[in-house]
């Protein structure tokens, strides 16, 4: 099984790298040539570092599953294309992040063996998760990007605090709720059709809408609280099976919104410019006008890569990244994007309906999710189908925090894999043993 | 667990159907209108700092110009000699506010950007080669230059047109601006003259010549006197219009008066002449009536939007309902409800407007054959290697009249200048045929635009330009006449044609 699943994934791997290349190739060819020839090792590095990962699943994961690794390395590859396309002087960088990241994610495999040690650590997580989501608003640690909250400066090191905090809260929170299910889950009064879980355990579920709220007010980062909510709204009601959960939090979170938009001025102005940027085209608007010109002027077969205009497009290297790949890529490149992130959604929750360990189960639901839901929301803002909230696009957008956060949740999801399959693998040899 | 797992699952194929959905929305259904939008600026981004072609008068003069600016954040500029001459034909390009003008209608010519010149051979792909257009108009920079020492510094237009070809030769209103100032490398000075000439109560940045109407006064009498020819109902010699110093229209309540309060009246000529407007008002209202009148006017090219090449311009106006049939057969020699408006939109008033150009088309059209050219300001587009790209031939916008109408009505307007009130206009071994207005804006007889539309040339030719002057009213400065006002103005234009023309 190892095997076959090994070159399935080699395969997959230089298809994907021949595509990024082809990409890669065509935006410095031409008589546009909007890349520059000396970029090229940067992209060899680049591809060189994820037969690297790949070689290393070999060894440390060899029976897990073959797609995670390749939907990760496409996404980062064109991703590394658009980033140099767009601004040429952060391509050396994002291909330094991609070794950091890789890195991260051959350590993550070897440091951890089994998906069960973690559990020991839970509270561990839970306070690191938390520390990390509020340490932007440590005075003269954390300090403001385009009116976000969202860095922290310590020492020489610049990073995104809420990437990490995102995979150390699934990891608590799964583990958490693996433990209190029963308890969640029975624990009710029956009010009309819905079972009500008893007022004792809402604890956890209303401390979490605060946590979320005290993100978005403090340091107005709609897009990690929204994100912190969505994952502890899903965790909670996978664990507990429990619609009522899911309802509640729907209320809590229209509470939530509600007032938001009543009392803050730029949650009200992502709002209308959803609604309406056109009236906005000059202001605040202005990102998803330039957004959708660049769309409309991709096409259906898009401009054909480096024969775009990314000028226009703000952010173009983070959050409207995929903006640029849809304007040159086209429809069919932005359909790609999506169904990538879709296949890799798909990977991860198969994974958590193979495994028959709860909390690895939960954990790879819940790092599905937020893969899932985290492009959902960036190209959903991009497209205006919902308001705009500042995430980056996991895999593609420039910037080491998220790069390797996202490593680190691969791994994750490649280590619970080949733990169930080699289970599986174990018990058939069982069984067969016993016929025998 | 793994129900809800399986629901999540598809809960996320159906926000992706979502964003798939959108996508498409985007990209396929919405993006003709998207790239079409007013706010998309993004081929005169792209083309803002990339080779492109110059665009030149017709006698040879460097209009726009792109040059290279190796200090710059952008790799080249491009630069307007001429600064104000010629700013509202050829406009701008500039960074921010996308284009204006030839740089805007002509881009992609300009650029190299039509598919022509993008692949014109198969080594195209692989070799880099320029592959601008150079546009060259049909304007004069040295009778531009004459209109604007003609004209001044008082607000109005100057359009001289040949009407053998419907080339522009002279587009010129004052004020005007420097488009340098626009397509300048320092993007904040751009945003600062933009708002100053945005603000400036002048409007500098609109171009009169074709963007803005005006009343057109006895000009407009050109309209109505040559639908009457053309309809058989007035011919040099008949009707004879009785001599008043009042015409009452039918269901008036004031009668409209003479200018100067004179007396007067007659046939075609004579009435053309001094510029009657009792005879002129009864000949709208009665003696051709609302059908032909609304229908004449849309003949000249009222109430469309001439096909100029330059984007932005705006369709004169003539009223199209006058009430319902009162008395009589229908048709001529009826009475309408609003027959007393018709008669003041015979001589140009009420709700009558029009631009210069328009009026220059109406000039054009009786110069000729009867018809109206389609106006153009492009003579000839060429590429790097000087191999013609376009040439347009002359076109037909609308058939106004009839040759022999256009006869008719040149008889009458070169009486005007030779014993009307547009004397002033003779030019010496030059057949001139003009109509002089003096239209009044607010009701006060002292403010008053000032118009002389015509058409000149060697005789027994087909005249080689039709032509309009307006000076527009200057409040506290009095009354302007066309004759006293207009006409002069004309005449140093036409002069300077005159000697170009040898």
């Amino acid at each position: 099984m190892g095997p076959v699943r090994r070159t399935t994934e080699l395969g997959l791997l230089v298809l994907g790298a021949l595509v990024t290349a082809g990409v890669y190739a065509l935006a410095s060819l031409g008589r546009s040539a909007s890349l520059p020839a000396n970029l090229v090792p940067f992209l060899g590095i680049v591809l060189g570092l994820l037969l690297v990962a790949h070689l290393a699943v070999r060894r440390l994961a060899p029976e897990a599953d073959g797609l995670l690794l390749p939907l990760a390395g496409l996404l980062n590859g064109l991703g590394y294309v658009f980033i140099a396309r767009s601004n040429e002087s952060l391509a050396a960088l994002q291909a330094v992040w991609t070794a950091v990241g890789v890195t991260a994610f051959i350590g993550t495999l070897i440091v951890v063996r089994r998906l069960r040690d973690l559990e020991r650590y839970r509270y561990t997580f839970g306070l690191i998760g938390i520390g990390l989501l509020l340490l932007p608003l440590v005075p003269g640690v954390g300090y403001e990007v385009n009116g976000a909250r969202i860095w922290v400066s310590i020492g020489p090191i610049n990073f995104q605090p809420g990437e990490p905090a995102k995979l150390a809260l699934a990891l608590f929170l799964a583990s958490y709720l693996v433990e209190r299910r029963e308890l969640l889950a029975t624990a009710s009064r029956r009010i009309g059709p819905l079972s009500v879980p008893d007022p004792r355990h809402l604890g956890p579920l209303l401390l979490a809408w605060g946590m979320s709220v005290l993100v978005m007010v403090t340091e107005k980062d709609l897009g990690s609280s929204l994100l912190f909510f969505a994952l502890f709204v899903v965790l909670v009601w996978i664990a507990t099976e429990r619609n009522a959960y899911l309802v509640l939090s729907l209320a809590l979170f229209a509470g939530g919104a509600t007032i938001a938009y009543q009392l803050f001025g730029h949650v009200r102005d992502r709002v209308t410019i959803w609604i309406d940027p056109w009236t906005y085209a000059k202001g605040t608007g202005y990102q998803l006008v330039e957004t959708a010109f660049a769309l409309a002027a991709g096409g259906i077969t898009g401009t054909g890569p480096g024969l775009g205009e990314p000028g226009r497009i703000p952010a173009r290297e983070t959050d409207f990244i995929f903006a640029v790949i849809a304007e040159e890529l086209g429809l069919l490149g932005g359909v790609a994007i999506l169904a990538a992130f879709l296949l890799l959604v798909g990977s991860g929750l198969r994974i958590a309906l193979r495994t028959e360990v709860l909390f690895d189960k939960l954990l790879a639901a819940g790092l599905s999710a937020l893969i899932g839901l985290q492009a959902f929301l960036i190209i959903g803002g991009v497209i205006r189908v919902v308001p705009l909230t500042g995430v980056t696009l996991p895999f593609v957008s420039f910037g080491g925090s998220s790069l390797v956060a996202n490593y680190v949740l691969l791994a994750l999801l490649v280590r619970i894999s080949d733990e169930s399959a080699r289970r599986t693998r174990r018990r058939e040899g069982e069984r067969a043993g016993a016929v025998a | 667990m793994n129900r809800k797992i399986t629901a999540l699952g598809m809960a996320m194929v159906v926000l992706y159907l979502l964003l798939f959905a959108q996508l498409n929305r985007i990209q396929v259904f919405q993006a003709d209108d998207l790239n079409h939008h007013p706010e998309n600026f993004r081929d005169i981004e792209r083309d803002f700092d990339r080779p492109r072609g110059l665009v030149l008068s017709a006698d040879g003069v460097v209009l726009a110009r792109t040059i290279p600016t190796p200090d710059s954040d952008y790799e080249r500029l491009r630069e307007y000699p001429q600064g104000e001459l010629f700013a509202q034909s050829v406009g701008y390009l500039s960074y921010e506010f996308g284009a204006e003008g030839v740089e805007r209608s002509y881009n992609d010519l300009l650029s190299g950007q039509t598919p022509g010149q993008t692949y014109a051979k198969l080594s195209d792909l692989f070799i880099e080669r320029d592959r601008t257009a150079d546009v060259t108009l049909s304007l004069r920079a040295d009778l531009q230059a004459a209109a604007r020492q003609a004209l001044g510094d008082r607000h109005g237009s100057v359009v001289v047109i040949d009407p053998r070809s419907g080339g522009l030769l002279a587009l010129w209103s004052w004020p005007s601006y420097d488009p340098n100032r626009l397509s300048t490398h320092d993007l904040g000075a751009a945003n600062a003259a933009r708002q100053e000439l945005l603000a400036d109560p002048a409007e500098p940045l609109l171009a009169r010549t074709y963007a803005e109407r005006f009343f057109p006064g006895s000009s407009f009498k050109l309209v109505t006197g040559a639908t009457g020819v053309d309809q058989g109902v007035v011919t040099p010699t008949s009707p004879s219009y009785p001599n008043s110093d009042g015409y009452l229209a039918p269901g008036a309540g004031v009668a409209i008066p003479n200018f100067g309060g004179a007396s007067c009246g007659g046939t075609l000529d004579r009435i053309l002449a001094v510029s009657c407007n009792t005879a002129f008002a009864e000949m709208g209202a009665i003696t051709i009536g609302p059908e032909w009148m609304v229908q004449g006017a849309a003949d000249f090219g009222f109430n469309a939007r001439p096909p100029l090449d330059i984007p932005g311009a705006a369709a004169s106006l003539f009223p199209t309902d006058f009430g319902a049939l009162l008395d009589g057969p229908g048709g001529p020699n009826s009475v309408y409800e609003d027959s007393a408006k018709l008669a003041q939109a015979s001589i140009g008033q009420n709700d009558v407007q029009a631009t210069p150009l328009e009026m220059s088309l109406v000039a054009a059209a009786l110069g000729t054959d009867g018809t109206v050219p389609v106006p153009r300001v492009m003579a000839e587009v060429r590429d790097a290697a000087g191999k013609v790209l376009e040439k347009p031939q002359r076109e037909t916008w609308r058939t106004a009249v009839s040759p022999a109408t256009a006869q008719t009505m040149r008889q009458a307007m070169e009486g005007v200048v030779a014993n009307g009130t547009a004397k002033g206009l003779a030019l010496d071994g030059w057949t001139v045929g003009a109509k002089t207005g003096t239209a009044e804006i607010t009701g006060d007889a002292e403010e008053t635009n000032a118009w002389v539309v015509g058409y000149a040339g060697p005789p027994g030719q087909p005249p080689i330009a039709a032509f309009a002057v307006l000076i527009e009213a200057d409040p506290g400065q009095g009354e302007l006449t066309g004759g006293g006002a207009a006409v002069p103005v004309a005449h140093d234009v036409l002069a300077v044609l005159k000697a170009l023309a040898g």
